[in-house]
């Protein structure tokens, strides 16, 4: 059957167009404004949260449909691996969900584009409820507002192989509690051992450089500083731990999984880690566990390092009343106290900390890691700034590793990696 | 005249209805991401802010870029040290494989086993036995040469990595060898050996003229593979490639610049067109060295 061109390319127009059609998000008269009616469908986004919480999301959401009578909330998880590319399609594509488990960092650039809503406008009287903390780690320099909700905290100890130390000579009940202890007793179990177990697994980050004092932004958050003389002195102590064999050869290219197995296969005498390591300690390395030394974060600022988990509210959804009231009811204190019994995190919420069940050991591991935590939360700081982005991460541990090589001085590399991330920063806008 | 110009306006439609998914499969995820890097190449657009046209800035930045001369050195070595490897090795095992002699089978599905293997999957084996505490190193403290940096040190990780691909290649391509060398007559082998010659005679006179052709296609596939390496080099250097980055290549560039949230996608996609246009090129250095021997 003949047909002539110019229907051809009708047909072929209607093929194209019409897929694509679906793509759009279609207005089905939702309210914009914060204030209006609770209702509607969203769509709650987590990280890899399903696999062992489905029960406790499934609930959450339940509880909520059920309190607000018209709402319907639409959950997807997603895999850790690559979970910023996810955001990233979907924020580009305008598929981002009402409301989404964030960090500080992803926060950062959503918020730079517009996406992600400002809380201290729309969402504000729920400030006092949360740590004060826990409440700016989603503010970002160069913006005014907050924007993501705190969700759950996480700290941990030092965790250290007793047996290693003793091997080494060293008394396994005295672990380095400052940072010139620790580059002693590294150099020393390097030494006993012939450089065959190494102390630490991992180049500094960051937040290393942050917890051992060095500034890590100006004053105004438009340029980095880590390269001041304080930085200088810790990247020249690690490159004397490196050539000593005291910081593992492999360290240069580790990740922290990757440092985490030579911490169970004994081949590294210390190594960061959460109260949700020791469950896997006694899985998966037993002889591991019943030497295991728990010790405090090691910092010279008196502040420990926290992570945050934040849930942003899309500022372009169609049910901001109820993406806002649901980013609220995940996070708020009973939620997130419930979570924390699940799990080995602790809540952003304001007097959530002082529940026994953060305050009071039994005797176990488990429960004296989780009362120091918690402790040691009360004050503790997110050192990575929200500005420092994945490319600047590598910027820094690439510049990082040439000074351990000695192919940079110390002082050359911090420079060239400020240097970088001030590019980068500059580039983000 | 006007029903002849007519019958010439009109097209059977059946061959465009066939053709249509396949039409709209390749546009939608070929020709629109191909001409939308090339567009971008020439912006400084970034994943969630849309760019402006900067002219060739992404490309004058690169001159001035170490990381990506580092890149196109280590595509350019992976070329070098990847392609001879298998386009010879994968022969040799073919002709070990072809002849049809009892348990061949099982040498024939050993050897492409690699093959199917997920890479994630290989590179992760080859990360533990080339571990410094890993089996490798274990041999090599027993028999006294004493541990080898092997994931430590920027050029013996590239070899390693370069390794692997060719022990996950050799299968692949040994069945295209294999179909090739089912081609070649056997009396030519025959009226060889009547002649005098020997095995090795016979693969260079006989063997190597007959798959000549098959030859320059493995050679041509796989410098276009290994140009564009990544996951061997991603698995066994780390997301950062390696010490300071060192063993990064231009595929791994590309993935790094331009993904995540602060991505450049505008720069990341000039690295992706000097990618496109140097293996575009080696496929025509490939076919023209083929034809120059022909002559």
């Amino acid at each position: 059957m003949p047909v002539s061109r110019r229907k051809l390319a009708a047909a072929l127009a209607v093929c194209v167009v019409l897929p694509l059609s679906a793509c759009g998000s279609g207005d089905d008269g939702g309210s914009s404004d914060a204030s209006g009616k609770i209702e509607g469908d969203i769509t709650f986004q987590t990280w890899n949260l399903r696999a062992n919480f489905k029960d406790y999301f499934e609930g959450l959401i339940a509880d909520f449909e059920k309190k607000h009578p018209g709402t319907h909330v639409k959950w997807v998880d997603q895999p850790a691996e690559g979970y910023a590319d996810k955001i990233s399609a979907d924020a580009a594509g305008g598929t981002l969900p009402d409301v989404v488990n964030v960090s500080p960092d992803l926060v950062a650039p959503l918020a730079k584009a517009g996406l992600a809503l400002d809380l201290d406008k729309d969402a504000g009287q729920y400030r006092k409820e949360y740590l004060d903390g826990a409440w700016a780690s989603h503010q970002i320099p160069g913006m005014s507002g907050t924007y993501a909700f705190p969700w759950y905290l996480n700290t941990g100890p030092l965790f250290y192989n007793k047996s290693l130390f003793e091997k080494a000579g060293l008394p396994a009940d005295q672990p380095p509690t400052t940072y010139d202890e620790l580059f002693e007793d590294a150099l020393t179990i390097a030494e006993k051992t012939d450089g065959k177990v190494a102390t630490l697994a991992n180049v500094p980050t960051v937040e290393d450089f942050g917890r051992y004092g060095v500034p890590l932004m100006n004053q105004e958050g438009t340029g980095f500083a880590f390269n001041d003389p304080k930085g200088v002195e810790l990247l020249t102590k690690y490159k004397e731990l490196y050539d000593a064999k005291a910081l593992d050869p492999q360290a240069l290219t580790a990740t922290p999984e990757s440092s985490g197995k030579k911490f169970l296969t004994e081949a590294v005498a210390m190594n960061p880690g959460s109260a949700l390591d020791l469950g896997n300690f006694k899985k998966q390395a037993p002889n591991l566990y019943k030497n295991i030394g728990i010790t405090d974060q090691i910092t010279s600022t008196g502040h420990v390092n926290m992570y945050v988990m934040g849930v942003m509210v899309n500022s372009q959804t169609k049910r901001k009343p109820a993406a806002i009231a649901f980013a609220h009811y995940v996070t708020d204190a009973q939620r997130q106290m419930s979570f924390a019994k699940k799990v080995a995190i602790f809540p952003s919420t304001a007097g959530s900390l002082d529940d026994p069940y953060f305050t009071e050991e039994d005797g176990t591991d488990e429960t004296r890691v989780r009362v120091a935590a918690a402790k040691s939360l009360k004050n503790a700081v997110n050192y990575t700034p929200v500005l420092f982005s994945e490319q600047m991460k590598t910027e820094l541990r690439n510049e990082v590793a040439k000074a351990l090589q000695g192919k940079e001085s110390p002082k050359e590399a911090l420079d060239n990696a400020v240097k970088a991330c001030d590019r980068l920063l500059q580039q983000q806008g | 005249m006007a029903t002849a110009s007519r019958v010439r306006r009109q097209l059977p439609v059946s061959p465009w209805l066939f053709a249509a998914p396949g039409l709209l499969v390749i546009g939608a995820f070929v020709l629109y991401p191909f001409v939308s890097t090339l567009i971008n190449a020439f912006t400084d657009r970034r994943t969630l802010i849309e760019g402006e046209f900067v002219g060739l800035a992404n490309f004058r930045e690169l001159l001035h870029d170490d990381m990506f001369w580092i890149g196109l050195r280590n595509s350019t070595l992976y070329v070098l040290g990847v392609v001879p490897a298998l386009v010879v090795l994968p022969l040799l095992l073919a002709l070990l494989v072809q002849k049809n002699i009892p348990g061949i089978a099982f040498f024939r599905s050993a050897f492409y086993t690699p093959v199917v293997a997920s890479i994630v999957v290989v590179g992760l084996i080859w990360v533990w036995l080339l571990d410094e505490r890993g089996l490798v190193n274990a041999v090599l403290e027993t028999i006294g040469v004493g541990r080898v940096g092997f994931l430590s040190d920027q050029w013996l990780l590239l070899l390693s990595a370069m390794a692997v691909t060719v022990w996950k290649g050799l299968g692949y391509y040994m069945i295209i060898y294999l179909a090739a060398l089912a081609n070649v007559p056997r009396e030519l082998h025959e009226a060889a050996a009547v002649d005098g010659a020997g095995a090795v005679r016979r693969f260079l006179t006989v063997t190597v003229p007959a798959v000549r052709s098959t030859m320059v296609l493995v050679g041509a596939l796989s410098s276009v593979a290994a140009f564009k390496v990544f996951s061997e080099v991603y698995l066994m250097a780390g997301p950062s490639g390696g010490p300071a980055g060192e063993d990064t290549t231009l595929v791994m560039l590309v993935q790094r610049t331009g993904t995540g949230l602060t991505g450049r996608v505008g720069y990341a996609s000039a690295i992706s067109v000097v990618v496109f246009v140097i293996t575009v090129a080696l496929m025509l250095l490939v076919l023209r060295a083929d034809r120059r021997s022909e002559t």
